[in-house]
C-alpha cells in the first residue's frame, strides 16, 4: 500500500473517531493522566519577553498564561480573559471589561492593573518580544477601576485583539518570571529540569473548564530521530514536529499510532533581493516562478504531504485565495519572459542557503530547474546565524531560501525595508490601510487585494506550505493540530484508561 | 624463537604482504578508474532528476535514487573523483608546506628549531578537522578549493614534524660531514642526500594522510563546510541520506562503503609500500 492511501485511511479513521468519541468514550479517559509531549524546542528561560524562544510559547501559551484573547486551533480570535470590549467611533479607544472570578496561581485576583503591567512588559524598552512592534500604536493604558482597561491608540489597529492574544497576563506582583511563573491558566508550573523536561500540573483554582488530564510534561530532545524513537519506545505520548515524511513510515500503518495532518503556516520560499538587478525586474521574477515544478519539489521533500499555495498566504489566514494558477509551471513561457526582460541567454546568481534540511536539497532542485531555462544558480551554504546577519540585517544577498513560520505575515510585504526589499506603493498602502480598517471585512478585502498583487508581481518565489503533522499513541486524543509554531493547548488532551 | 619459525615466518610474511599490497592496489585503482571515468561518462547527468523519489535499486538505477530522483550510483562515482582530488590536492599542499618547514627546522639554529618544533607540536595538538574548519570558516564561501587548502594546511604540521626528525637523523651521518667537507652546498646536500634518504618513509606517510584527508573531507562536507552542492561529495551524500535512513538505508550505506573501501585501500597500499621499501623490515 502506498503512503498516501495509508495516510488517508488514518485521517479518515481519526475523523470518524473524533466524530463519535464524545458519545462512545465520554467516560473512558483517565482524568488524572500524565500527558508526555515530545518537543524539539526547549525554552531558554520562562519569559516570552526575555528571548526565551518559540518553545516557551508552545509550553505556556493558553496552558500556564492566558491573554485577553485567544487564537483558537481553528484560527479564530476569541475573548479569553476579556469578558467584553467596546471600540470608540474613531477606532482609537478600546475599553475592555475583565472576566470575574479569575485568580492567579499565587491566589491573587486578576485586576486591571495586572493587564496594564502585562502589556507594558511587552512594549517596554528592554522587551525582546516579537510582538513589540505590532503593539507600538498603543499610546496609553488606563485603569479606571479594577475590572476595566482602556487602551488608547495613535492609529487605528484592527489587529489589536489578535496582537493581544500573544500578550500573557502576568500578576504585577510577580517579580521575575524567567525561572518561575504566575499566570491564570489551567496549569501551573510544577518543575523545569533544564535540558530535559518541563512539567505542568493542573491548577485546581482555575476559573474555566477543568483540563481533561492531571499533568502535562514537555520532554525536550535535540534531534528529530531521538524524538521519533521516544514515541516508538513509549517514552512520550505525542510528538509535535515531524521533520520529514520518511520518519513517518514508522508510524503510518501501525494501529498503535495516530498520524494527523493539520494546517500549517510555515512557508518555504525563495526570496529574491527585489532591490537589485535582475530581480528588480518583475518579468525575471515571474520567469523564475514559472521555471520551477513546485508539485515535483513538494513531492521530493515531503512525499504526499504539504500544500501548494501560489503566494505567501496559507489557507488559514482570512485573506487566502488560491493563487497557484498565477505563474504556474511553464518553462517555455519562462524562457520567453527572460528574453523579453533582456536576458535571452539567462544570467547567473547565488542562492544563500541555510545549512539545515530541507534548504540545501531545495536549492539543488532549483538549481537544476533554473538551468533548464538557461539561468545558472550557485549555492552558498550558510549557517542560521550568518543568514541573520548577512541576509536579514545587512540585506547583502541576491536570493535566499528561508522558511517563514508566522500567521498573518503578509504584512511583511508592506514594509519596503524588510530584507527582501519588495516595494510596491500600492501594496504598502493596502497593508497600512488594512491595519487601520474600520471592520474585519474591510481588512480582509484589502489584504486579499494585496495578496493578489504580490502574486501577480511574483514578489518572491513561494515554493510550498509545509505540512503540520502530529503523531501520537493511539490512546491519546484531543490535542491541537493546527498552526503549532506558537502554541500547543494541552488542556483538552485525553488519555484512554 | 625456534629454528623452524625463523625459516617459515619470512616466507609466509612476504606472501601476506603481497596480498595486502595487491588488495590495496586493486581497491585504489578501482576508485582511480571510476574517478577518471566520470570525467567523460556517468550513467546519468548528476543533476538530472531522472527517476522517482527514493527509488529502490533496479536495472535502471543500480543503487536507487535520492529524494530528488537523482541517480545514486552517478553521485557516488563522482564522489570518488572528489575524494581523490581532495586527497591528492591536500597531500600535495601538505607536503609542499610540511617538507619545506621540516627541512628548515632541521637545518636551522637551535633557537629557531626549538621555536618551530614547539609551534608544530601546538598545531598537531589541534584535531585535523578543527583546523580545517577554522580555515574554511575564515574564507568567504566554502568551495572544493577551500576544503583542499584547509586540509592541506592541517596535514602540513604532521608532515613537517616527521620531515624534521628524519632529516635531523640523516644530518648526523658521516657522509653528510664528508659531503660538507668536500664543499657541497646545503641545498646540494638536501637534494642529493637528505631527500633521497627520507623519501621512502615520507611517501608512506603521504599515503596514510591521503586516507586521512579523504575522511576529513567527508566530515567537512557532512557538516556543510566542504564542497558546496551539487558537488557529490560522499560526506554530503551521507548527510542528505540521514533523514531517510529508515526508508532508504542504501542512500547512507552506499557512500559509506565507497569511503571505507577507498580509505582501507589506501592504508593497505601504504602498509605494503612500507614493507617493500624498508630493507630492515624486509630482512626480518
Amino acid at each position: 500500500m502506498s503512503l498516501i492511501s495509508r495516510r488517508n485511511l488514518l485521517v479518515a479513521t481519526l475523523l470518524a473517531s473524533a466524530a463519535f468519541s464524545p458519545l462512545a468514550f465520554a467516560q473512558d479517559y483517565d482524568a488524572d493522566a500524565t500527558i508526555r509531549i515530545g518537543s524539539l524546542y526547549e525554552p531558554q528561560n520562562l519569559d516570552n519577553t526575555a528571548g526565551a524562544g518559540q518553545g516557551i510559547n508552545e509550553a505556556f501559551n493558553g496552558n500556564v498564561y492566558e491573554a485577553l484573547f485567544q487564537l483558537t486551533d481553528a484560527g479564530t480570535v476569541e475573548p479569553k480573559l476579556s469578558a467584553d470590549y467596546k471600540v470608540s467611533e474613531d477606532g482609537l479607544t478600546y475599553t475592555f471589561t475583565l472576566k470575574d472570578g479569575v485568580t492567579f496561581h499565587s491566589g491573587e485576583p486578576l485586576t486591571a492593573a495586572d493587564v496594564k503591567y502585562s502589556i507594558e512588559r511587552v512594549t517596554a524598552e528592554t522587551s525582546k518580544s516579537s510582538r513589540k512592534k505590532s503593539l507600538s500604536t498603543i499610546t496609553s493604558i488606563e485603569t479606571p477601576d479594577d475590572k476595566t482597561v482602556v487602551i488608547t491608540l495613535s492609529a487605528r489597529s484592527i489587529s489589536l485583539p489578535y496582537n493581544l492574544s500573544y500578550v500573557w497576563i502576568v500578576n504585577d506582583k510577580a517579580a521575575d518570571i524567567t525561572a518561575t511563573e504566575d499566570g491564570t491558566g489551567p496549569y501551573k508550573l510544577e518543575e523545569w529540569r533544564r535540558g530535559s523536561a518541563l512539567s505542568l500540573a493542573r491548577f485546581d483554582g482555575y476559573w474555566g473548564d477543568k483540563p481533561t488530564n492531571g499533568e502535562v510534561v514537555y520532554q525536550y530532545f535535540t534531534d528529530a530521530t531521538a524524538l521519533n524513537n521516544a514515541l516508538l519506545t513509549n517514552a512520550v505520548d505525542v510528538i509535535t514536529s515531524v521533520q520529514s515524511p520518511d520518519s513517518l513510515a514508522q508510524f503510518t500503518g501501525n494501529s498503535a499510532y495516530t498520524v494527523t495532518e493539520g494546517a500549517s503556516t510555515t512557508k518555504e520560499i525563495l526570496a529574491y533581493n527585489d532591490r537589485v538587478a535582475p530581480f528588480d525586474n518583475v518579468k525575471v521574477r515571474k520567469a523564475l516562478a514559472r521555471a520551477v515544478d513546485k508539485a515535483k519539489l513538494l513531492n521530493s521533500i515531503w512525499g504526499d504531504y504539504g500544500t501548494l499555495i501560489g503566494s505567501f498566504v496559507p489557507p488559514t489566514d482570512p485573506w487566502y485565495v488560491d493563487l497557484t494558477g498565477v505563474d504556474a509551471y511553464n518553462p517555455d513561457s519562462a524562457k520567453e519572459l527572460l528574453t523579453e526582460a533582456g536576458y535571452p541567454d539567462g544570467f547567473e546568481f547565488t542562492i544563500d542557503t541555510p545549512d539545515y534540511d530541507p534548504h540545501p536539497l531545495v536549492a539543488q532542485f532549483l538549481q537544476s530547474e533554473f538551468a533548464k531555462v538557461g539561468v545558472k544558480a550557485n549555492i552558498n551554504i550558510i549557517t542560521a546565524n550568518e543568514w541573520y546577519t548577512k541576509v536579514y540585517q545587512e540585506k547583502n544577498f541576491q536570493a535566499t531560501l528561508q522558511e517563514h513560520v508566522n500567521h498573518r505575515d503578509i504584512v511583511f510585504y508592506g514594509n519596503p525595508d524588510f530584507y527582501w526589499g519588495y516595494n510596491n506603493p500600492e501594496v504598502v498602502k493596502l497593508i497600512a490601510g488594512a491595519e487601520s480598517a474600520g471592520s474585519v471585512d474591510e481588512q480582509t478585502a484589502k489584504l486579499t487585494e494585496a495578496n493578489k498583487i504580490i502574486a501577480e508581481d511574483a514578489a518572491s518565489n513561494w515554493l510550498y506550505l509545509y505540512p503540520q503533522i502530529v503523531v501520537s499513541a493511539s490512546n491519546v486524543t484531543g490535542y491541537p493540530v493546527n498552526g503549532l509554531n506558537s502554541q500547543f493547548f494541552a488542556y483538552g488532551i485525553q488519555k484512554a484508561k | 624463537m625456534t629454528a623452524i619459525d625463523q625459516i617459515t615466518t619470512p616466507a609466509r610474511r612476504r606472501s601476506w604482504q603481497s596480498v595486502t599490497l595487491w588488495a590495496g592496489i586493486i581497491l585504489v585503482s578501482l576508485h582511480v578508474i571510476v574517478g577518471l571515468l566520470t570525467l567523460v561518462w556517468t550513467p546519468y547527468d548528476p543533476s538530472a532528476m531522472a527517476g522517482g523519489r527514493l527509488e529502490a535499486p533496479s536495472w535502471l538505477h543500480w543503487v536507487g535514487t535520492d529524494r530528488l530522483g537523482r541517480d545514486f550510483l552517478t553521485q557516488i562515482m563522482i564522489g570518488s573523483r572528489i575524494a581523490l582530488t581532495v586527497g591528492i590536492g591536500a597531500v600535495a599542499i601538505g607536503a609542499a608546506i610540511g617538507v619545506t618547514l621540516g627541512l628548515l627546522a632541521a637545518f636551522a639554529s637551535k633557537f629557531l628549531d626549538d621555536a618551530l618544533a614547539a609551534a608544530l607540536d601546538i598545531l598537531i595538538a589541534f584535531p585535523t578537522l578543527l583546523i580545517a574548519m577554522l580555515v574554511v570558516a575564515a574564507s568567504e564561501t566554502a568551495t572544493l578549493g577551500s576544503a583542499i587548502l584547509a586540509l592541506g594546511i592541517a596535514l602540513s604540521a604532521i608532515v613537517a614534524r616527521l620531515t624534521r626528525i628524519l632529516a635531523k637523523r640523516v644530518l648526523l651521518m658521516d657522509y653528510i660531514t664528508a659531503a660538507r667537507t668536500s664543499g657541497t652546498s646545503w641545498l646540494g646536500i638536501v637534494f642529493s642526500h637528505v631527500l633521497p634518504n627520507i623519501w621512502p618513509t615520507l611517501s608512506v606517510s603521504f599515503a596514510l594522510q591521503f586516507g586521512l584527508a579523504a575522511i576529513a573531507e567527508a566530515s567537512l562536507s557532512y557538516l556543510g563546510l566542504g564542497a558546496p552542492p551539487p558537488n557529490a561529495s560522499w560526506g554530503r551524500l551521507l548527510q542528505e541520506a540521514q533523514g531517510t535512513v529508515y526508508t532508504a538505508p542504501i542512500g547512507a550505506i552506499a557512500p559509506g562503503i565507497a569511503l571505507v573501501s577507498l580509505v582501507i585501500g589506501i592504508n593497505l597500499l601504504a602498509d605494503g609500500l612500507r614493507d617493500s621499501i624498508d630493507p630492515t623490515r624486509r630482512a626480518r
